[in-house]
């Protein structure tokens, strides 16, 4: 600036020096982008290999004795096969029953937080950025720490500075927390209806089918509900129930009409297998629906 | 930190001297043609320095940087790498960033640079994954001295048309502050010796120098801002010119108009012409960077002769290019897109920057008004390529180095957010902050590049 500049105009910046040295700046924080893994619980995994096994072994066994059913014909009782496969069964819906349990506990504890949904069409009119991250701060805080959406809240609220206007920050909020979670829900609900397909293809008869697609049911309840965070409530909800109670009783009719038809075919191999095909596809799209209930309600 | 950009460009001459195959191209690039202009001083070094720096840490080292900046998804960069720009000088981004290592400013570089910034996006649908496993988008970018650009609208007129104008402006407030030596030596000068080579470069040098004070002093409207620039291809010390008083400029006999009004007619046609189709090639986007705080240091009228400099830099690519306009604009085959910039933004307090929003706004009005009628967007955008400052104790005050290394508090009166608001006996002093030691976070930390590059990349009309 020159003199003359100082000379004919009045400043309108003072100084003053304050006598401590200029703050070192932080680097911005990183993206933490290792694969988010759902906490797992020891035991409850080496409990449900136990019931793979014992399902499989099911399954096995069952086989073994319709064969030997139809090699020796007219015989009923053979009493050291009933009593291994009777024990077996009786053991596979045990933990079964153990399991469905479990999921069924956590299942209540998801339900507190259901009610907790931001209204996004009155923060989408609001200039008040203190007052939006606020919000978006008070419905974070029902993230569980170790959460998937917890971590994506993280890495959002670092992004954020002092630039960024209300409505940036709620656009960047739904790309960096709302989508990435919802993408993931998504995710873990396809997965588990590969699951309840797959398992209810194998399944050799009706109970344990049903006990299957139950625990399934309360699984992926869990494991969504774990993606968006939620914490322990005790609670129960029952729009969910409803949707669950409804695709039991629709896999029951659907196995009812499945059974008809296999008779109808005459009980030939390619009939068991398409009943068992046309079920597994039911109970995966049950589980869907199931799902996408759930994750309309967390949202 | 300067290694990364050695190793940056090997694998890319590898594969260039392989030569992309043009189907690749057309699939898997997507191009955007940036060119940026302002006047020299303006932060353009600064704005590509730091943009190279910030995506490269943004897109290697996952910092969680430019947020806003939608259309790079950070999840999807998979690299980033810079290759030259053919028929360009390339950028001296390592120069700059060993400048800011030692805690200096970039040195002014003052020619036209030009670089590619390619950012390879990996693919998510499914299906696309197959058929292209990623798309590079491909910045062009070309750094423009605006003195050149200014210097456009003088290829419409004659040297006496010309003459008489730049006379009257010298005369005018601000530059009349400035003009004084200038117009003294004109007085005393003897035009009826001969124009000798001596003789012409007597009168010429004298010119420039009042060209350099002014520009010194925060004027911008200064003709031919070429003489200023040492990389311009024209050599003002043979074939130089000056505006001339009316009493001669009347004469067209006269042996000075005649020699001035031939070196005139040399820089139309081997000057200006030839830079004028070089410019604007295929560029679709333009962004014009716009240093408000050199007329906040001044005086009101300061701002004034840069809203007149700013309408002559955006005539330059409305009427100026008919290449550019015809191609890209008329065809439709993409919309136009201009960004104002108003840089250093970090030199203010945060409270202050709504009313530097509507003062660039104000400033750019005359540009603006330029393709009103034509298929171009625009915005305004505040930028800092290195936030240099804290913030203070109040709102209206911040924190930083000054020159003699004293940490100081300045407090500001509100800025005025129209031009009228201005008061004309006031001015705002800029902060001469110094390059921070911390100079990378305070660059990563930079504010508004992330909206800036949303706007012009977004495709969505
Ligand atoms: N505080 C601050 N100063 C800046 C910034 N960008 C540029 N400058 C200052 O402006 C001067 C000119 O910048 P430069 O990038 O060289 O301008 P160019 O001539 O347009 O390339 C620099 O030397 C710095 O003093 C910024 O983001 N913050
Ligand atoms: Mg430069």
């Amino acid at each position: 600036m020159s003199a003359d500049t100082t000379q004919r105009y009045r400043s309108k910046v003072t100084e003053r020096t304050i006598n401590t040295v200029q703050p070192e700046a932080d680097m911005p924080a990183k993206i933490d982008d290792s694969t988010w893994q759902p906490g797992t619980e020891k035991r409850s995994l080496s409990l449900g290999t136990t019931t793979l096994l014992l399902g499989g072994a099911c399954a096995i066994g069952f086989g073994v004795v319709s064969a030997v059913e139809a090699v020796l014909g007219y015989f009923d009782s053979y009493p050291i096969t009933a009593t291994v496969l009777g024990s077996l069964l009786a053991g596979f819906v045990l933990c079964m029953l153990t399991l469905v349990g479990r999921e069924a506990k956590g299942f209540m504890n998801v339900n507190k937080h259901l009610s907790r949904q931001l209204d996004y069409q009155a923060l989408e009119q609001t200039s008040d950025k203190a007052a939006l991250l606020a919000s978006l701060k008070r419905h974070a805080s029902s993230f569980s720490a170790h959460s998937y959406a917890a971590r994506c809240y993280k890495t959002f609220t670092q992004a954020l500075n002092s630039d960024v206007s209300a409505q940036e920050a709620l656009a960047l909020y739904q790309r960096t927390v709302v989508k990435p979670v919802d993408k993931r829900a998504q995710e873990v609900i396809n997965k588990e209806s590969m699951t309840a397909g797959s398992l209810t293809f194998i399944s050799p008869n009706h109970l344990i089918q049903t006990l299957m697609i139950v625990w399934i049911s309360f699984r992926t309840i869990r494991r969504v509900a774990q993606v968006y965070g939620l914490r322990p409530g005790t609670l129960g909800n029952w729009q969910l129930f409803k949707v669950l109670a409804q695709n039991i009783a629709a896999q029951s009719i659907f196995d009812l009409a499945t059974d008809e038809v296999a008779n109808q075919i005459s009980g030939s191999l390619t009939a068991r297998f398409m009943e068992n095909s046309a079920e597994a596809v039911a109970a995966g799209a049950l589980n869907v629906r199931l799902g996408k209930a759930l994750m309309k309600l967390l949202r | 930190m300067r290694d990364w950009l050695k190793q940056m460009m090997q694998p890319v001459q590898q594969v260039s001297s392989q030569g992309m195959s043009q189907v690749d191209a057309w699939f898997l690039q997507e191009r955007h043609r940036f060119t940026i202009t302002g006047l020299s001083r303006s932060g353009k070094s600064m704005l590509f320095t730091s943009l190279m720096t910030i995506l490269k840490y943004r897109s290697e080292e996952k910092y969680n940087c430019l947020p806003l900046l939608e259309s790079l998804p950070m999840e999807l960069v998979d690299h980033m790498r810079i290759e030259p720009l053919p028929g360009y000088a390339m950028f001296p981004a390592d120069a700059h960033l060993q400048a800011l290592e030692s805690g200096h400013w970039p040195a002014p570089t003052e020619q036209a640079y030009g670089f590619k910034l390619i950012v390879r996006l990996r693919q998510t649908g499914n299906i696309k994954k197959l058929l292209m496993p990623y798309t590079d988008v491909v910045f062009e970018f070309i750094d423009y001295p605006g003195e050149w650009i200014t210097d456009m609208p003088m290829l419409g007129k004659s040297f006496s048309q010309w003459s008489d104008s730049a006379w009257a402006q010298q005369a005018s407030e601000p530059q009349k502050h400035y003009s004084s030596a200038w117009h003294a030596f004109v007085e005393g000068f003897d035009f009826e010796q001969p124009p000798t080579r001596e003789a012409v470069l007597e009168v010429v040098s004298e010119y420039r120098r009042y060209l350099q004070h002014a520009k010194a002093h925060g004027i911008s409207m200064l003709q031919p801002g070429s003489f200023l620039i040492d990389g311009s291809g024209f050599d003002w010390r043979a074939e130089g010119f000056a505006p001339l008083p009316a009493k001669i400029t009347s004469d067209i006999s006269h042996p000075w108009y005649k020699a001035f009004a031939q070196h005139y007619a040399a820089f139309q046609d081997n000057w200006l012409t030839p830079l004028k189709e070089s410019t604007f090639r295929e560029t679709d986007k333009q962004i014009i960077l716009v240093d408000l705080f050199e007329g906040l240091n001044h005086s009101r009228q300061h701002l004034y002769q840069l809203k007149e400099t700013l309408s002559h830099l955006a005539e330059t690519f409305v009427y100026g290019n008919p290449g550019w306009f015809a191609r890209n604009v008329l065809r439709q085959r993409q919309i136009g897109r201009v960004a104002f910039v108003a840089t250093k933004t970090d030199l203010i307090p945060e409270s202050q920057k709504p009313a530097l929003l509507s003062l660039l706004q104000q400033i750019t009005e005359g540009a603006v008004a330029k393709f009103a009628d034509k298929p171009i967007q625009f915005e305004h955008f505040l930028v800092s390529a290195m936030q240099t400052t804290d913030s203070g104790e109040h709102d209206n005050a911040l924190r930083y180095t000054n020159p003699a290394g004293a940490y100081v508090e300045a407090n500001f009166e509100p800025l005025p957010s129209t031009l009228k608001d201005m008061e004309s006996d006031a001015h705002y002093p800029v902060l001469q902050a110094q390059v921070p030691k911390d100079h990378l976070p305070r660059m990563l930390n930079g504010r508004g590049l992330d909206r800036l590059f949303e706007f012009l990349l977004n495709q969505e009309a």
